[in-house]
């Protein structure tokens, strides 16, 4: 006992120092600027990467951050060790890029996929045998690994100023040109029809996403660019499904990304970059379980949910069979649903707590309610197969199976519909009756009050009244709506058709009203 | 009457196969029109021809008078269901909105005036209260109002709808097509790509019937007649013919 608990103490006396260092750290200036460019690299990307992810350009943007490679390089070799250089070489290199492979995939007939390959492969190579040509001849200090995995801990004032600068440039852009992004990325035919060049926003795309790569060396490198643009992208987009939130859930995910992974790597003393993609990779797992709706978590707990919706009204509906047959018993109704007897006893507990069984009697006893609810299910059972064989044409076999599952789905108005469309059949095509919702009831036409509806039967008690019905143009098995009774006359609709009638002859008709049981 | 488009001898191909010969059309203001023609028959084709859309081989297409390039905001194009992506992040309100793109500059901002507007396009079609919704999750003929609403917030002169009735309640094709002959009554032009022959009779003022070539254009009396329909599905209708037969 006493060991552990100095074990304890020394952990968190670790912990401790641990956190004085980082707040330490991050007293220096090269860990401030490292944080900020981070953070701005973190914004940016996840914003832009929203994008990149909706558009299925993925690859491009993992193309787009090799294929500046050779801009760099040149930048150098024309430049010298200047920012501007390395920036104004990288842009064009991706822009050299965008263009290849967009013209490869419009006239040649390769895949597109297996087009940004070959660009992206291509001139990542020429970059990587320039650098190691110049690095033998003069013995610069061109770091291929930097290029790779970035150095968030070299950023320099410089490195700093251009990333403000582009990060305010991209994030104004998406401001203001948001609806022609958000056009041509949803429906780009439609956006053409509008007058918005598809094309040139494209570019811009391109262009931006150049600027966001080039300001991402330093903090992530290229390979893990890709990662900042993707993965807070497609986390914001498991939490919403409105374009502007998912952009700024986007670029926060981003930014708290950026932050901790920083943070993480200080505390276990290893790279940056990776850290950080880590980071990013954690947030989206936390999404792809925990999302609300779309989460796994939540979509397995929806699945049990039902499961158990679906067994416990299955529990009712034997329950119910088996007390019209006076057979009923916690044995034989666990054998039926071959449930166990404790599953069995746990479910009628819940169904008693709904009040539709009785528990409380010598033997179980479905109440009335329960059993109202029962033949509900009966009923949809039943209408279903119903349905199956007469329209769906399949034979007397293949539909149980189905109806046992649909019973727990149908809703209320589509089994009515349902029902409506069969003409009320009493029986299912097993020969057992259909318990019904709906009874007709013989009414005279009179009978029908303001604003209700019946039908007219087609069989009258005398010649007389079917002839007046032919001469009023009342069609028989169609459906009225009594619209007023004024001055003995009565008033009803019929399809697009008003008609007016003497209630004297109103008297005479025989309608029908469907009306619950 | 004004012609409105005109299409002169237009012949489209999509790798060297022809899909359109030598059609010639002229598309008439205010009437409701009936695009009708087996599959493949070339009709979405002939859309994206008048909407500058794919590159014409012979022939040209004008808009009053002009390319379209000209008149684009008051043209508006209603795409089959299956060409949209459904499970974007957009709201109903987001794509009716998108019907006052066309109508700003590349730096001015959608103001109240335009939200109202939509709104008010919402309200015509029934569908105000679905404005917050993701256009994934509403029913087949909901959806088709949200782009019927977005055509109607472009204020556009000349509609284009392919295939509006596939996969919607009848209730709804019902409501969409009896505004559709109120917008006529405005003045408005409206193609309809269509594939239900039994109600052409009843939906349209005029019919275009094609099958690559241009088979008749016209008035439905005199146009939507055997000899024309039997011309324009050739074999296809013989089995039409002999299902109903069965």
């Amino acid at each position: 006992m006493k060991i552990k608990v100095s074990d304890a103490f020394k952990a968190s006396d670790a912990y401790n120092y641990k956190k004085m260092e980082i707040i330490e750290i991050l007293q220096y200036e090269w860990a401030i600027r490292a944080l900020i460019a981070s953070s701005m690299v973190g914004v940016m990307c996840g914003v832009l990467g929203v994008f990149i992810v909706l558009r299925n350009m993925s690859l491009i943007g993992d193309a787009l951050s090799h294929a500046i490679l050779p801009g760099v390089v040149f930048g150098f070799v024309v430049a010298g060790y200047s920012l501007i250089g390395f920036f104004a070489g990288a842009v064009i290199a991706g822009l050299i890029a965008a263009v290849i492979i967009t013209w490869i995939q419009q006239n040649v007939k390769t895949k597109n996929d297996a087009a940004i390959g070959i660009v992206f492969t291509a001139m990542f190579s020429i970059g990587v045998m320039k650098i190691s040509q110049i690095s033998r001849d003069d013995g610069v200090h061109l770091d291929l690994k930097d290029f790779l995995f970035g150095n968030v801990l070299g950023v320099s004032n410089e490195d700093l100023y251009l990333t403000a600068f582009v990060t305010v440039y991209v994030l104004v852009s998406v401001i203001v040109f948001y609806r022609y992004l958000f056009a041509t990325t949803f429906q780009s035919v439609i956006a053409e029809t509008m007058g918005i060049s598809v094309q040139t926003v494209h570019y811009y795309l391109m262009l931006l996403l150049s600027f966001a790569v080039v300001a991402s060396l330093k903090t992530v490198g290229v390979i893990l660019v890709v990662a900042m643009l993707i993965t807070p992208a497609a986390t914001a987009l498991l939490l919403t499904d409105k374009l502007q939130r998912v952009i700024f859930i986007a670029g926060l995910i981003g930014l708290f990304s950026a932050i901790l992974g920083l943070i993480l790597a200080i505390l276990l003393e290893t790279t940056p970059g990776p850290a950080m993609a880590v980071t990013a990779t954690g947030f989206y797992l936390l999404a792809v379980f925990f999302a609300p709706q779309r989460g796994l978590v939540f979509k397995m707990r929806n699945k049990r949910q039902i499961r158990q919706k679906v067994e416990l009204e299955d529990t009712l509906k034997q329950a119910f069979k088996y007390q019209e047959r006076k057979e009923l018993s916690l044995k034989k109704l666990s054998q039926r649903l071959s449930f166990s007897e404790l599953k069995t006893k746990s479910y009628l507990k819940k169904l008693s707590k709904k009040g539709l069984v009785n528990l409380h009697l010598p033997t179980i006893v479905v109440t009335g309610k329960g059993i109202k609810q029962a033949s509900k299910l009966v009923r949809a059972h039943r209408l279903w197969e119903t349905y199956l064989v007469e329209t769906v044409g399949l034979t007397d076999e293949q539909i149980h199976e189905d109806a046992e599952r649909y019973e727990h789905i149908l809703t209320d108005e589509l089994i009515d519909e349902m029902e409506h469309h069969l003409g009320y059949p009493t029986v299912d095509p097993h020969g057992s009756p259909i318990p019904r919702k709906h009874i007709s009831k013989n009414l005279k036409l009179n009978q029908i009050g303001q604003n209700q509806t019946a039908i007219i039967d087609e069989k009258q008690p005398s010649e007389y009244a079917s002839a007046q019905l032919w001469q009023f143009g009342l069609l028989p098995n169609t459906e009225i709506r009594v619209i007023s009774f004024k001055n003995n006359q009565l008033k009803l609709r019929q399809n697009t058709k008003t008609i007016e009638l003497p209630i004297t002859l109103a008297k005479e008709i025989c309608v029908r009203k469907e009306v619950e049981v | 009457m004004k012609k409105l488009i005109e299409v002169k001898g237009v012949s489209v191909s999509y790798d060297r196969k022809m899909v359109l010969r030598n059609i010639y059309l002229e598309i008439e203001e205010g009437k409701l029109y009936g695009i009708i023609g087996p599959n493949g028959a070339g009709k979405s084709t002939l859309f994206k021809a008048i909407l500058g859309l794919l590159p014409i081989n012979v022939g040209k297409v004008s808009v009053k008078g002009d390319k379209i390039k000209k008149h684009r905001k008051e043209v508006v194009y209603v795409p089959q269901k299956s060409d949209i992506d459904w499970q974007f992040p957009a709201t109903v309100f987001d794509v009716v909105l998108m019907g006052r793109y066309p109508h700003k500059g590349i730096f001015q901002r959608l103001n109240q005036e335009d939200k109202a507007m939509a709104m008010q396009s919402l309200q015509d079609m029934g569908i105000e209260h679905l404005k917050d919704r993701q256009i994934g999750e509403l029913s087949g003929g909901q959806q088709q109002r949200v782009f019927l609403a977005r055509a109607l917030c472009q204020e556009a002169e000349i509609f284009l709808l392919d295939e509006p009735f596939v996969g919607i309640d009848v209730t709804t094709e019902e409501k969409i097509i009896t505004m559709l002959k109120q917008l006529t009554a405005e003045g408005k032009t409206i193609l309809v790509i269509h594939h239900d022959l039994s109600t052409v009779q009843e939906y349209f003022d005029k019919v275009i019937m094609i099958n690559q070539r241009l088979i008749a254009c016209g008035d439905v009396e005199t146009t939507f007649v055997d000899e024309n329909i039997s011309k324009a599905f050739g074999g296809q209708l013989t089995i039409l013919h002999k299902t109903e037969e069965l």
